[in-house]
């Protein structure tokens, strides 16, 4: 459990994060979901101690991370990609870190495994991909087999077969009853793996909720009606109090009203439709709606993230 | 065959079965973890490896130049017997950057790697990782000057009858020429090392430190302002040096110098005080500056 309350960091006179408040529940993935530099890593950072609030505190299991005896058994943490010395091996990097808790040799060879690092773990850590990399760093993870896990975009720079194979493994972990905690701004991935999102925007908390739920409060239905009479269905379903858009001639967007709402008021007034849609209920909706005026990085940084995957549909919502 | 070279998906990490038994009070950090912790990333360092190498290879080299030129300059000047301990430690100058090297590169390389993140996640109290750090550098320094300064005396040997030198170790000037090389190596290593605690980036730190051992006490002592003369013999290497002097060029350093003149002793404390106060610095800054 990770409990989050008022956290603050400023640098200098910019606000990275602004009075978060959150709790992070165990037996469940949790997403970490906002734009560049909405204060995610900043935010992680300052859980396991690394960066001082400036006001605020963080506990995970009830604590303070540096007050904890054994923090490798208490959090393992994926933060930046490569917070390990270059000319370092993986598995020696690993050892280092396990020497500080007494933890022995097998586990590092069984984390290795694990991770699928076997082949590359002699080598130096310079000469690793981003994919390596970050395949170490959740490694390092899960040294001390913690009850919370918390990863910084840890699919950043795998590929599709690491991907899934993170996906797996967070909701493996959560499925153990561990807190697993996971950041990003691929709003595809997230829908995918969490099970819970805490949106976040200008370091701020926008949403903290089930993903069905973000996606629903934020968006609200739309339903998309052609209709050649479209001004007198306009008329008619105004009358009865729903929100009316006309996008193009013919074509209106009705809110407020269900489907069946729309579609049996028009065939009571004796009105031809040509199109009845229900549109909208992506998380991807949501999360632009959500982080709109929020924005750290106007347009272009967001339309790449959004641009770059695959779509996110509403099937891929649980 | 249809054999991929991808490996299949890892397996998925099994929940352990006893917690409890892992939060025992054995299971944390103590700071014996941590000095193991230091001595197995000093050791997977190949570049640290190579610092020691050269630590050594320059001292011994100086050492062996140092004896050889004299044995030439001895027959033409026809010079009493010597103090070998003066041509064994004759390489300390080169050796006490290779080894500032290295201090600073032990704290420096984590942050320029971002290394000190993992570092600090694993022992977040932080000053047992700077007091782990210190311990295993100054006991590696120990032992490189001891290395060196055998190594020398070896490599000395054919000049020895040459120069009518020996060691007497029961000798106290001798003794303390002798240990001062490790004590003085290792002084200026941690003093090193402090500095890359304060500054952490290398280049920057690198730079501080040779300029202070190579320029700046240099530079001040030529500088005729009362306020510098009172203040030289107090910087960390001039202080320190006096360690390695032989009574003889203390006469001669002390003759040239107004302000205080320290015993080699009161020096190498003075030189120890800067390091002390650099670490306590360090300790502080350590555990408020965010990794
Ligand atoms: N050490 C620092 N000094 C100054 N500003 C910083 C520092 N670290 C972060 N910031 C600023 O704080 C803000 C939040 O950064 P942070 O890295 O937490 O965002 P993020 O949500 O992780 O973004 P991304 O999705 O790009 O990883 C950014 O504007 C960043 O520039
Ligand atoms: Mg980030």
């Amino acid at each position: 459990m990770i409990e989050v309350q008022g956290l603050t960091k400023r640098y200098g006179p910019k606000t990275a994060v602004d009075g978060m408040s959150f709790t992070v529940h165990p037996g469940r993935v949790t997403g970490f979901l906002g734009p560049n530099g909405a204060g995610k890593s900043t935010t992680m950072r300052m859980i396991v101690g690394l960066d001082h609030p400036s006001a605020g505190t963080a506990t995970v299991n009830g604590r303070r991370y540096a007050e904890h005896h054994a923090p490798l058994h208490e959090v393992g943490a994926l933060l930046d990609a490569k917070a390990v010395h270059t000319g370092r091996s993986a598995r020696n990097h690993l050892r280092a870190m396990a020497a500080t808790h007494g933890i022995g040799r097998s586990r590092v060879d069984e984390v290795i495994d694990m991770t699928g690092l076997a082949p590359v773990a002699d080598k130096r850590v310079g000469g690793f991909s981003l994919g390596m990399g970050q395949r170490l760093g959740i490694a390092a993870a899960l040294l001390g087999d913690p009850q919370v896990l918390i990863l910084d975009e840890p699919v950043n720079g795998l590929d599709p077969e690491g991907v899934l194979w993170v996906r797996t493994l967070a909701r493996h972990l959560a499925s153990q009853g561990r807190t697993v905690f996971l950041s990003s701004h691929l709003m595809s991935e997230m829908a995918l793996t969490a099970d819970h999102l805490i949106v976040v925007g200008r370091g701020k908390v926008l949403a903290d909720a089930p993903v069905a739920d973000v996606v629903a409060g934020a968006t609200g239905k739309v339903v998309r009606v052609r209709s050649p009479r479209a001004t007198e269905l306009e008329d008619l379903l105004r009358r009865a109090g729903a929100g009316v858009v006309t996008t193009e001639p013919g074509l209106l967007e009705v809110t407020g009203r269900s489907r069946s709402q729309v579609g049996d008021a028009a065939a009571d007034a004796g009105l031809p439709l040509h199109e009845l849609t229900e549109v909208g209920g992506s998380l991807e909706d949501a999360y632009l709606q959500l982080t709109a005026e929020e924005l750290e990085y106007q347009s272009s940084a967001l339309d790449q993230t959004t641009g770059a995957f695959a779509p996110t549909t509403e099937g891929a919502l649980r | 065959m249809t054999t991929t070279t991808r490996t299949a998906l890892p397996a998925l990490p099994e929940a352990r079965t006893s917690r409890t038994n892992r939060t025992r009070s054995g299971d944390g950090v103590t700071f014996a973890r941590v000095v193991v912790a230091e001595w197995a990333k000093f050791t997977s360092l190949r570049s640290t490896t190579w610092t020691l190498v050269a630590t050594v290879v320059a001292m011994v080299g100086v050492s062996v130049l140092a004896a050889w030129g004299t044995t030439i300059d001895a027959v033409d000047a026809g010079t009493g017997p010597m103090n070998l301990a003066q041509f064994l430690g004759a390489g300390y100058q080169l050796g006490q950057l290779s080894v500032a090297v290295l201090g600073v590169l032990t704290i420096t390389g984590e942050y320029s790697t971002g290394m000190i993140r993992s570092t600090f996640a694993a022992v977040p109290r932080r000053v047992p990782v700077l007091g782990a750090k210190a311990l295993v550098l100054a006991g590696v320094v120990a032992l490189t000057s001891l290395v060196s300064l055998a190594l020398s005396y070896l490599a000395t040997m054919p000049f020895h009858d040459a120069l009518g030198a020996r060691l007497d170790l029961g000798d106290p000037e001798t003794l303390r020429l002798t240990l001062g090389v490790p004590l003085y190596l290792v002084a200026i290593s941690l003093l090193a090392f402090g500095v890359g605690v304060l500054v952490r980036h290398s280049a920057g730190a690198l730079t501080a430190v040779i300029a202070l051992l190579l320029v700046v006490e240099n530079v001040l002592m030529l500088i005729p302002l009362r306020v510098i003369e009172l203040i030289s013999p107090f910087l960390p290497s001039t202080a320190g040096r006096r360690l390695l002097f032989d009574q003889e060029t203390l006469t001669a350093v002390d003759a040239a110098t107004s302000g205080a003149h320290l015993t080699p002793w009161q020096g190498y404390g003075v030189l120890l005080a800067w390091v002390a106060g650099l670490l306590v610095l360090g300790a502080w800054l350590l555990r408020r500056r965010d990794a």
